[in-house]
C-alpha cells in the first residue's frame, strides 16, 4: 500500500519519526527524498528519540554516515554529496544495510539501484514554510508492513487523514 | 607534586594497601619482598607528601621485560601516575638492556588495556583461564621499541624534538615537520579542493584515492622543505579522527609502516585538538585556560580547554555545521564550492540587514546552536522572491545569512567565556577564514577584555603543522600509539 500523512510543523515531522520508531526492526531501510530544507533530518531526529538515542541527531552530510547506539542501532547515511554508486562501496554501504540495526538514507533516491529490494521510500514535498506532504512507497512485504503499521499509529495520532 | 624513586622495603605497608583495592588476586607481603633489591628486577613507587600512591615493577630477561605488577592508588587514577610509572620503568628496563616491554592484563580491566594501547602496546595473543582465583583469560601484550620511545620523550622535554605529522582526515593531504612542538620547519598542503569543486563537496572516494596519490610525494616534500632525512626524526605523528573513514585510513596506514619501517614512535593526534593547537603555532605564550570554537564543514563546538589536553564540550551543533550550512545555501544560490569564501565575498556587498533571517537558539539557555532553520529559512525566501518574480539580490541574502550565523555564534562563544571566566578564546576550523565572523568576534571579546588568537588561515585550515603541535604534548605526557590502532571516525575531543 502506499500512504500520506502532513505535518504542519518540524515538531510534528519529528513526532512522526518518533512513532515510526517503535514498529522498526533490524534489518529496515528507510530511504528519505525531498529537496534541501524539506526535514528530512528533523524525521531521522524523531526516529532517534523513539529509539532511545541520547545524543544529537547532527545531519551526515559531511561524514556520510554517522551510527547512533540506541535500542537498535541507528545508521544513518546522507548520499547528497555522492556522485557515483561506486563510491557507496568506500562507505561499506551494502554491508550496514544487511547489519543489525536500522538504516535511514537521505537522498535515498539518489541511487535507487542500490536499494535493497524491500525498502520504504519516504517522499517528503514542502507545501508551504511549515508544512510538509510525506508519502511512502513500500517496495516490498516488509516495507509494506512497516507503512502499515506507522500510518495505523499516525492517523490515531491525527496526523493522516 | 609527584616523585618517582626505587621501592623500599619501608614501603610495602602503603603498597599493599593500594595493591589489595586494585586486583581480585593481590600479591602477598612476602612476594613483594622477594622481589625488591634482585638484580633483574627493577621496582618504582610514585610519592606524594609521603604517601605511596602507585607503584610498578619490571623483571629483565635478555632484551624483554616483562611489566608484572602495575597500580595506582583508587581515588589517584586518571592522573598520568600510571602511565609515568610505564616510562619509568621501560627506563630502567631499557637500562638493563631490554628492548621491548611485554605484559599479561584481566581482559576485562579495559582501563589498563587502554592505558597499555596507549603506550605503545600490541595485542600478541591471550592466556586462557591465566587468573586461577576468577578463571578469567589474560591478555598478552607487547610494546613497541621502546628506547626510541624514550628518546623522542626526552627530545621533545628539552624541546628539540623532530615530529613528522601526516593529516589526512578530510581533503587535505598534508605533512609538516616541526622542532620543539612550535618551529614550523615544513608544511606541505597538497590540496584537493580542485577535484572536489567539480563535485559540490568532498567525496569520500576520490579523498581517499586522492589521499594515497599525493601522500608519498607530499611526505618527501615535507622532509625535503625541512632539510631533514627520516633518520633525523624522533616521532611521527598522524590524525586518528574524527574525519572520513576512508581518508583517515589512508594517513595512518602510511604512518604506520613509516613507523614500523625505522622503528618510530608513532602519535595519534585527535583532529579537531589539532586545531586547538593551531592558535599556540601563532602565540606559544598562549595557555589554558581557553574556550576554542571550532567551525568547519563538519564541525561546529564550543570546547572549554581547562589545561592542553583535558577538554569539555560545552555546545554543538544540533543539526548543521556551520561550514555545510555556508555550502549548501551556496549551492541553492548557484555559487561555486567551498561556499563559505563565495558567500563571504558577495556578503561584502551586502546589506546584512536586508532579510531578517532567524537566529535559531540565541536565547535558549545552553551553547548549542541550530543551522537547519536558517538554511530552510533561506530556501523560503528564495522561493518566495522566485515566485513573485524579482530578482534575487544575492549580495544581500548572502550578507543577511551570513550575519544570522555569526550573531549566534558570537553570542554563545562570548557566553562560554564569560561563564568559564578565561581570558582567551581560539577561533578555529576552516569558517574561521571568514572576515566577518573573525572581526564580529574579536570586537565582541574586547568588550569584556577576553583576547582572541585566530591562526593565520595556512593554519586554521586542514593542515599537518597543528597534528605535530598536539603530537608534541601527548609525547610529554606519553601517549603513543601501538601498530593496531585504528582510525576513530567520530572520535571525541572529551572522551
Amino acid at each position: 500500500m502506499t500512504g500520506s500523512f502532513e505535518t504542519a510543523s518540524a515538531e510534528s515531522t519529528r513526532r512522526a519519526g518518533k512513532s515510526l520508531a517503535r514498529f522498526l526492526r533490524p534489518g529496515d531501510v528507510v530511504a528519505l527524498a525531498g529537496d534541501l530544507g524539506a526535514g528530512k533530518t528533523q524525521l531521522v531526529g524523531g526516529v532517534a528519540t523513539g529509539l532511545g538515542v541520547d545524543e544529537p541527531v547532527t545531519s551526515p552530510t559531511f561524514n556520510l554516515l554517522l551510527v547512533h547506539p540506541g535500542a537498535l542501532p541507528l545508521y544513518h547515511f546522507d548520499l547528497y554529496r555522492l556522485e557515483r554508486e561506486a563510491e557507496l562501496e568506500d562507505l561499506a554501504f551494502y554491508e550496514t544495510l544487511e547489519g543489525d540495526g536500522v538504516s535511514v538514507i537521505e537522498w535515498g533516491d539518489r541511487f535507487p539501484r542500490a536499494l535493497p529490494a524491500d525498502h520504504l521510500l519516504v517522499t517528503i514535498r514542502r507545501r508551504g514554510p511549515e508544512d510538509r506532504v510525506f508519502e511512502l512507497l513500500p517496495s516490498g512485504s516488509r516495507s509494506a508492513e512497516l507503512a502499515r503499521e506507522w500510518m495505523g499509529a499516525l492517523a490515531a495520532q491525527g496526523n493522516a487523514p | 607534586m609527584t616523585v618517582f624513586r626505587d621501592m623500599r622495603e619501608t614501603d610495602l605497608g602503603h603498597v599493599l594497601e593500594v595493591e589489595r583495592v586494585s586486583f581480585a588476586a593481590p600479591w602477598s607481603e612476602s612476594l613483594f619482598r622477594d622481589e625488591i633489591g634482585r638484580p633483574d628486577r627493577r621496582w618504582v613507587v610514585a610519592e606524594d607528601a609521603g604517601d605511596v600512591v602507585g607503584y610498578g615493577g619490571v623483571m629483565v630477561v635478555g632484551d624483554e621485560a616483562h611489566l608484572m605488577n602495575l597500580a595506582v592508588d583508587a581515588d589517584r587514577r586518571r592522573g598520568g601516575i600510571a602511565r609515568a610509572l610505564v616510562w619509568r620503568l621501560a627506563g630502567e628496563a631499557a637500562a638493563l638492556g631490554a628492548a621491548r616491554m611485554t605484559l599479561e592484563v584481566a581482559e576485562s580491566n579495559f582501563a589498563a588495556i587502554e592505558l597499555y594501547r596507549t603506550c605503545g602496546f600490541d595485542g600478541a595473543g591471550r592466556r586462557v583461564g591465566y587468573y586461577p582465583e576468577t578463571g578469567e583469560d589474560a591478555v598478552v601484550l607487547w610494546s613497541r621499541p621502546i628506547a626510541p620511545a624514550l628518546r623522542a620523550m626526552n627530545a621533545a622535554r628539552s624541546g628539540e624534538d623532530l615530529i613528522l605529522a601526516i593529516e589526512t582526515s578530510c581533503d587535505e593531504t598534508a605533512a609538516s615537520v616541526l622542532r620543539g612542538g612550535s618551529e614550523a620547519l615544513s608544511a606541505v598542503i597538497a590540496s584537493q579542493v580542485d577535484f572536489h569543486a567539480r563535485f559540490g563537496g568532498v567525496v569520500p572516494e576520490i579523498a581517499s584515492r586522492k589521499h594515497t596519490e599525493a601522500l608519498v610525494a607530499v611526505v618527501d616534500e615535507a622532509l625535503a622543505e625541512a632539510g631533514v632525512g627520516l633518520d633525523d626524526l624522533h616521532a611521527l605523528a598522524v590524525t586518528q579522527g574524527p574525519g572520513l573513514v576512508g581518508a583517515l585510513v589512508v594517513g595512518l596506514a602510511y604512518a604506520k609502516g613509516l613507523a614500523l619501517a625505522r622503528g618510530l614512535p608513532l602519535v595519534g593526534v585527535n583532529h579537531l585538538e589539532g586545531h586547538i593547537y593551531a592558535a599556540r603555532l601563532l602565540e606559544p605564550t598562549l595557555q589554558p585556560p581557553l574556550i576554542a570554537l571550532l567551525v568547519s564543514g563538519g564541525h561546529t563546538l564550543i570546547v572549554h580547554a581547562s589545561e592542553w589536553g583535558r577538554y569539555e564540550l560545552l555546545g554543538r551543533t544540533l543539526d548543521d555545521a556551520a561550514g555545510e550550512a555556508f555550502d549548501k545555501v551556496a549551492k541553492l544560490l548557484g555559487l561555486g564550492y567551498p561556499g563559505g569564501p563565495a558567500i563571504s565575498r558577495l556578503a561584502a556587498d551586502g546589506d546584512p540587514q536586508a532579510i531578517p533571517f532567524p537566529r535559531a537558539m540565541l536565547r535558549s539557555g545552553n551553547l548549542d546552536v541550530s543551522l537547519s532553520g536558517l538554511k530552510t529559512a533561506v530556501i523560503q525566501y528564495v522561493d518566495a522572491e522566485r515566485g513573485a518574480g524579482r530578482e534575487l539580490r544575492l549580495p544581500d541574502i548572502a550578507a543577511s545569512f551570513q550575519a544570522a550565523v555569526i550573531e549566534v555564534q558570537v553570542a554563545k562563544t562570548l557566553r562560554a567565556a564569560t561563564d568559564h571566566k578565561v581570558r582567551s578564546v581560539v577561533l578555529a576550523g576552516g569558517v574561521a577564514a571568514n572576515p566577518a565572523l573573525r572581526e564580529g568576534l574579536r570586537v565582541a571579546l574586547a568588550g569584556h577584555g577576553i583576547s582572541l588568537s585566530v591562526p593565520p588561515m595556512g593554519l586554521c585550515t586542514d593542515n599537518a603543522s597543528m597534528i605535530a603541535a598536539a603530537a608534541h604534548d601527548r609525547l610529554l605526557t606519553g601517549h603513543v600509539l601501538g601498530l593496531e590502532a585504528d582510525s576513530v571516525p567520530n572520535m571525541r575531543l572529551d572522551g
